[in-house]
């Protein structure tokens, strides 16, 4: 009798070692996978979570259990992403920090400090220079540039960039692009009035002006009232890119969550090789489309093709809910035949985020629906189908960013 | 010569020889003195007693027995009583004055400078020139202005002018900017959403509230 218990506790016994030993072992093995990927999440706690894994394809991340959470660190989304390390300004503080993730916790790399500066876009140079394009705080006037060494985290290089200050009405200004050549820079901007806390003007004109580099003297200026709000915040949302010809395209926003001048059209724009100034003869009107709506973000795919992802103004009530009702589309476009072909996903919420990942003939794009969850979904270019990959757990409230780690 | 009972009589009337007098006052005045001696040798214990009696016949005839009351019970019936008292004095107070405590003034008249206002499980943020006031009785808040605001429990408000109400979630910072009535006249963000505004609204507010 005594003799068949301890048999049983002995198999008992082993079977709860094994199971111990597999589920530590699955943790274990995880870890030791190369993280090609990483994901900001802000879950439904309010918290900011940040998490790495080896792919998007499949799986299931939970947030709240599994992320890195960034409450505490003052680590925001605005982001620069590249060789695994993170770079974030934190404008209040004025630290300019490199993080890396490294044992499943955030870790400084290091920091510089960089005064009365916030950051509008951002270039990588040869080797590991950062050109920081901004404007100072707290007047928002005055454009500025920053070259940041990030090997060392050093400051190369900080001064003024000599585009028009705002004037008259205007006050402040964004700028859009900045957008490197050999000898010289091309940055789009545009002018904005204050009034007061509850609203603001923008200028029907956007403006590219062209400086030399790198004594940053300015050439010329073009003006465009096509449109107006060309590009955004690229630490934000993609909206820009240069094709493989050397041509380089941006998009206009004046929705009312970025440009506020809603009654003029939403397009792409093109300045083509060797040219300063917007192609007069090309204006991809997105507004004027079967789209009939604002575009947020751009992203190149190839060749003549672009995913961009476009509100639906039939679906919100205004500001206040812009960005926590799911009213985004995306659709495919060609740049050359103008066509558009819409891609079956769930409406997406979150008026920027930086969640599309082209890698050839695959598109990652991170969708936080209102009923179907949320899921990275795979998309194939070449055939146009569209399938469910990695899910995050339902702690999630909206996917904030997804990138790649590597170069 | 010892000090008796007749000799002490013979005193009192004046009856008594100066050098009987002198011993008596001798004996009256000196602590060590022997005790009083009686001359035939009664005992004194049974002559106590009957003195006693003889006193206790004078006393009036219905001497009740009165109970004594401990210091506690005096302690408690002045506590109670003064309850009774600041109750009563406190619903008065209460009935009379308006009651303040139910709501939460915000108002902000300066026209550069952000109020800190910390109340009734609120802590709030009041940019220049706003009015504004919470009702945590009637669960309204009245606003025209902007405010940053994080709340010390969930809480569901109801947003005077707009037929809307407002959830704030335990711990969690929400800046509102209205400056109108009217259903869609409001813009409320959590503060993790305030990159989602245009980024020109984002620097004001920023500005305004040392964000």
């Amino acid at each position: 009798m005594l003799a068949t218990s301890k048999k049983y506790l002995s198999v008992v016994y082993f079977i709860t070692i094994t199971l111990f030993i597999i589920g530590c072992g699955g943790i274990q093995k995880d870890k030791n996978k190369p993280a090609n990927y990483s994901l900001y999440v802000l879950a439904k706690d309010g918290k900011n979570y940040l998490m790495q894994d080896a792919t998007l394809d499949s799986g299931v991340l939970k947030p709240e259990a599994e992320g890195i959470s960034l409450d505490t660190l003052r680590m925001g989304r605005s982001l620069i992403i590249r060789n695994h390390s993170y770079y974030y300004l934190n404008s209040k503080t004025s630290q300019f920090t490199k993080y890396n993730v490294s044992g499943g916790t955030l870790k400084i790399l290091a920091s510089l400090s960089l005064r009365n500066f916030t950051i509008e876009n951002y270039n990588w140079l040869q080797g590991d220079t950062l050109l920081l394009t901004g404007l100072n705080l707290p007047g928002y006037n005055q454009p500025e540039f920053v070259m940041v060494s990030t090997t060392d985290m050093k400051v190369i290089k900080r001064g003024n960039l000599a585009l028009p200050a705002p004037s008259g009405k205007f006050v402040t200004m964004s700028i859009g692009f900045t957008e490197k050549r050999p000898n010289s820079l091309l940055i789009g901007y545009t002018y904005h009035a204050s009034q007061g806390i509850y609203n603001f003007g923008t200028s029907d004109t956007l403006y590219v002006s062209e400086l030399q580099y790198p004594a940053m003297k300015l050439t010329s200026t073009a003006k465009d009232n096509r449109s107006t709000y060309p590009g955004g915040q690229n630490t934000v949302q993609s909206c820009t890119f240069l094709d493989e010809k050397g041509d380089y395209y941006f998009i206009s926003c004046p929705g009312i969550a970025l440009g506020n001048r809603p009654e003029l059209p939403s397009g792409i724009f093109r300045i083509k090789k060797g040219e300063t100034a917007p192609d007069r003869n090309y204006f991809f009107n997105i507004s004027a489309s079967s789209i009939h709506n604002h575009v947020y973000g751009m992203w190149w795919l190839g060749a003549d093709k672009v995913i961009v992802r476009t509100e639906r103004r039939d679906l919100f009530k205004g500001l206040n809910d812009h960005y926590k009702t799911a009213h985004f589309e995306y659709h495919v476009l060609n740049l050359q035949t103008k066509a558009i072909q819409k891609l079956n996903l769930p409406l997406d919420k979150g008026t920027r985020k930086q969640c599309v990942i082209v890698q050839g003939n695959t598109v990652y794009i991170a969708i936080s629906s209102a009923k179907d969850g949320n899921y990275i979904w795979n998309y194939k270019v070449s055939d146009h189908t569209l399938k469910r990959g990695l899910k995050l757990t339902d702690d999630t409230d909206f996917i904030l960013r997804i990138d790649t780690l590597g170069k | 010569m010892s000090v008796n009972k007749e000799l002490l009589e013979r005193y009192h009337l004046d009856a008594c020889s100066v050098e009987e007098c002198r011993e008596i006052e001798e004996w009256l005045f000196n602590n060590e003195a022997n005790d009083f001696k009686l001359s035939d040798g009664t005992d004194k214990n049974r002559l106590k007693a009957e003195m006693w009696n003889d006193i206790q016949s004078v006393f009036p005839e219905n001497n009740k027995v009165v109970k004594t009351r401990s210091s506690i019970y005096y302690m408690w019936k002045g506590a109670i009583a003064a309850s009774l008292f600041f109750a009563l004095t406190g619903t008065l107070a209460y009935l009379a004055i308006p009651q303040s405590a139910a709501i939460v003034n915000l108002n902000n008249n300066s026209a550069a400078q952000v109020k800190q206002v910390n109340s009734a499980g609120y802590t709030v943020s009041v940019a220049p020139n706003t009015r504004a006031s919470i009702n945590n009785e009637m669960h309204v808040i009245d606003l025209n202005g902007s405010i940053l605001i994080s709340a010390e429990k969930d809480v569901e408000l109801l947003l005077q002018g707009t037929g809307k109400k407002v959830n704030f979630k335990k711990g969690q910072t929400y800046i509102i900017l209205k400056n109108r009535d009217g259903a869609d006249e409001m813009i409320m963000v959590n503060k993790e959403n305030l990159l989602d505004l245009p980024p020109v609204m984002q620097r004001q507010i920023n500005t305004h509230f040392d964000i």
